[in-house]
Order: structure tokens, then C-alpha cells, then sequence
């Protein structure tokens, strides 16, 4: 039977014909919470086709992924800081001290731009 | 959040504590809650408090040796060549010791581990002079000036000034921290403590009070 382009059969629905597997994503896999994330196959994937079962938006993913490493790298610094600044304290150079302090709150500052940077990147 | 496929109504204590048990393991059967985003936050919150953290050490919250000033006192009537005295100074929590080296030298250091604050020994038998020996952490200094000689303190001990008076007696006069040369120590707690007396004693012209 010939189908004109952009057409279904007469007698096609999408979906599947049992009702249980054309429920909503969440009822029918209950383990998947909101916080699961786009990255769960279950949630995103595109059905059968080119790409299913992949991200959809990979470099969403790199630059989510880049935000957290840069943030863990910045506090690892602050950490190192954190020792100069003890050390310099109690050999009684507290000028040192507060330079650690400002590179501290400095840092902290481009770890919250990085948290906050795109909050509403989903 | 709708119920699962198999979900039954509970009748009695028994099914309610079975639905219990199901529901506790479908929880922990589920994806880690943990995502991304939520390291982020958690990543910029330990970096909030590092910076609380590095503002109060800076604002002076760690006790230092010697800190609140010190008052002479007498530690010992007579230190003999090779001899050793422990004692608190300037405060009660300030443990020091006293030592008379083979030379003659009469050196004073806290005896606080500037690692971990665990107690500083002294071992007579460790070359000329002896070292100043952490048995935490294999941590030493050099007993006649107090700087670090091996393991993981990351400062010199910070000194206690000693004198000998006419009669041979052994007294603490001062402290002066980490690094800090013994007079520089002196003439800052003199500062602090009398500066007419300071000045009068040519603390004036030093860069001590850091």
C-alpha cells in the first residue's frame, strides 16, 4: 500500500499498541527521579533513529563537566592559601596573612560565577 | 509521585511493613541523587568557608607562642653543660624548654611541635649539640637555632630568651616567634609592654613589630 508523504496509515497511531509502554516516562520507570538529569538515556533518548540513546547536547554536558573541574581546581588553591596564610600568621606576618585572605575571597568569588554562571542551563 | 506498576494497597501491619521495605529499596535502587550541579554547589560552599576560614586565622583566632607578653621568670637556680629544663612560659598552656649545650650556650625554644603540636624532645646524643626531635611524625630541628632539619614541620620552633644571672640562675625574659630573630622578640613585647622603656633600650631603630 502506497503512502503519500507526511501520512500515516489509516490504521497507525504512534506508540505502542500496549497501553503500559505509552505511559508518561515517570510512571513507567518510578526509579527515575527529577534529579536523574538529562544525561539518563531513559530520560532523553530520542527513540529509534540516528543519535538515539546519546546526548542530545553534548557540549551542554563538556562545559558542565569544565565548570565543576575549574571549581575543584580553585579550591584546591584555596586550600594551598589556606596553609600560607597559617604559616605566615604565626611567624607574626600578618600583612601576608590578609594578602592569603583577599586571594581566598577572590577565588571564591569565581567559584560562585561558576556555580551561578547559567543556573538555567537544563 | 505515582506509584509503581505493582504497587498494592497495604491491609495490615504485615503489607504495610512489606509496601515499607519495597519502597526503601526502590529509593535505594534508584539513580546516585548526586548530579553536577550539585557538586557545584557544594564545591562553591566548602569555598565559602575556606574563606571564612582563612579571614578568622588572620584576624588572630590560633594561639601563638608567647602571645599576651611574657614577665621574666626563673626557670632553674643552675643549668650544668648538657643539661635540660622543661617549663611553661610565658603562659601555663606554653610549654618550652631550656637547654645549656655542650659550649656552654644557653638556648630556649618552645617545645609545641610547629606541625601537629605534639612535644618536642631533646635528644643529647644526636651529633655536637643534639637535636630537637617530634616522635609524631620524625619531626627535627636544629638545637642551636631551632630551625627545621627534616620531616614535616613547616617552621622553626619559635624561641624562648634566656639569661643566666650573676649567681648562675637560669631565667625566661621573652619570646619571639617563628623565624623571628631574639632580640627583634624582646623588642617587641617591650614595645607592647612599656614604650618609653622600648626606646630607651634602642628598639627604637629595629624592624621587629611585625
Amino acid at each position: 500500500m502506497s503512502v503519500p508523504e507526511g501520512h500515516f496509515p489509516e490504521d497507525y497511531h504512534p506508540g505502542s499498541d500496549e497501553p503500559r509502554l505509552n505511559r508518561p516516562v515517570h510512571d513507567r520507570y518510578p526509579q527515575i527521579r527529577a534529579t536523574s538529569g538529562y544525561a539518563d538515556p531513559r530520560v532523553t533518548a530520542t527513540g529509534p533513529g540516528p543519535g538515539a540513546g546519546t546526548d542530545q547536547q553534548p557540549e551542554r554536558s563538556a562545559i558542565l563537566t569544565a565548570r565543576v573541574v575549574l571549581a575543584v581546581t580553585i579550591v584546591i588553591g584555596q586550600l594551598w592559601a589556606l596553609t600560607v596564610a597559617t604559616n605566615a600568621w604565626m611567624r607574626g606576618e600578618v600583612a601576608t596573612a590578609w594578602w592569603c585572605t583577599a586571594f581566598s575571597a577572590a577565588s571564591f568569588l569565581v567559584v560562585l560565577l561558576a556555580w551561578r554562571i547559567s543556573p538555567r542551563d537544563r | 509521585m505515582s506509584t509503581p506498576v505493582n504497587s498494592f494497597e497495604p491491609d495490615g501491619p504485615e503489607d504495610r511493613r512489606a509496601a515499607e521495605q519495597a519502597a526503601l529499596r526502590d529509593r535505594i535502587s534508584a539513580d546516585s541523587l548526586t548530579t553536577r550541579r550539585d557538586y557545584l554547589r557544594i564545591v562553591a560552599t566548602v569555598s565559602g568557608g575556606l574563606v571564612v576560614g582563612s579571614t578568622v586565622v588572620s584576624a588572630g583566632v590560633l594561639h601563638r607562642h608567647g602571645d599576651g607578653g611574657a614577665t621574666p621568670l626563673k626557670v632553674a637556680d643552675r643549668l650544668g653543660h648538657g643539661e635540660a629544663v622543661s617549663f611553661d612560659y610565658p603562659g601555663e598552656d606554653d610549654r618550652a624548654m631550656a637547654i645549656r649545650l655542650s659550649d656552654g650556650t644557653l638556648v630556649g625554644y618552645s617545645s609545641v611541635c610547629t606541625h601537629l603540636a605534639c612535644g618536642v624532645l631533646w635528644r643529647r646524643d644526636q651529633g655536637a649539640d643534639g637535636d630537637l626531635y617530634c616522635p609524631c611524625h620524625e619531626g627535627m630541628f636544629d638545637a642551636r637555632t631551632g630551625d627545621v632539619t627534616g620531616g614535616p614541620p613547616p617552621r622553626p620552633l619559635p624561641k624562648v630568651v634566656m639569661v643566666e644571672d650573676a649567681e648562675g640562675a637560669v631565667w625566661a625574659i621573652g619570646t619571639a616567634r617563628s623565624g623571628e630573630d631574639e632580640q627583634a622578640g624582646v623588642c617587641r613585647e617591650l614595645k607592647g609592654r612599656n614604650p618609653v622603656l622600648a626606646e630607651a633600650a634602642g628598639c627604637a631603630d629595629r624592624k621587629s613589630a611585625k
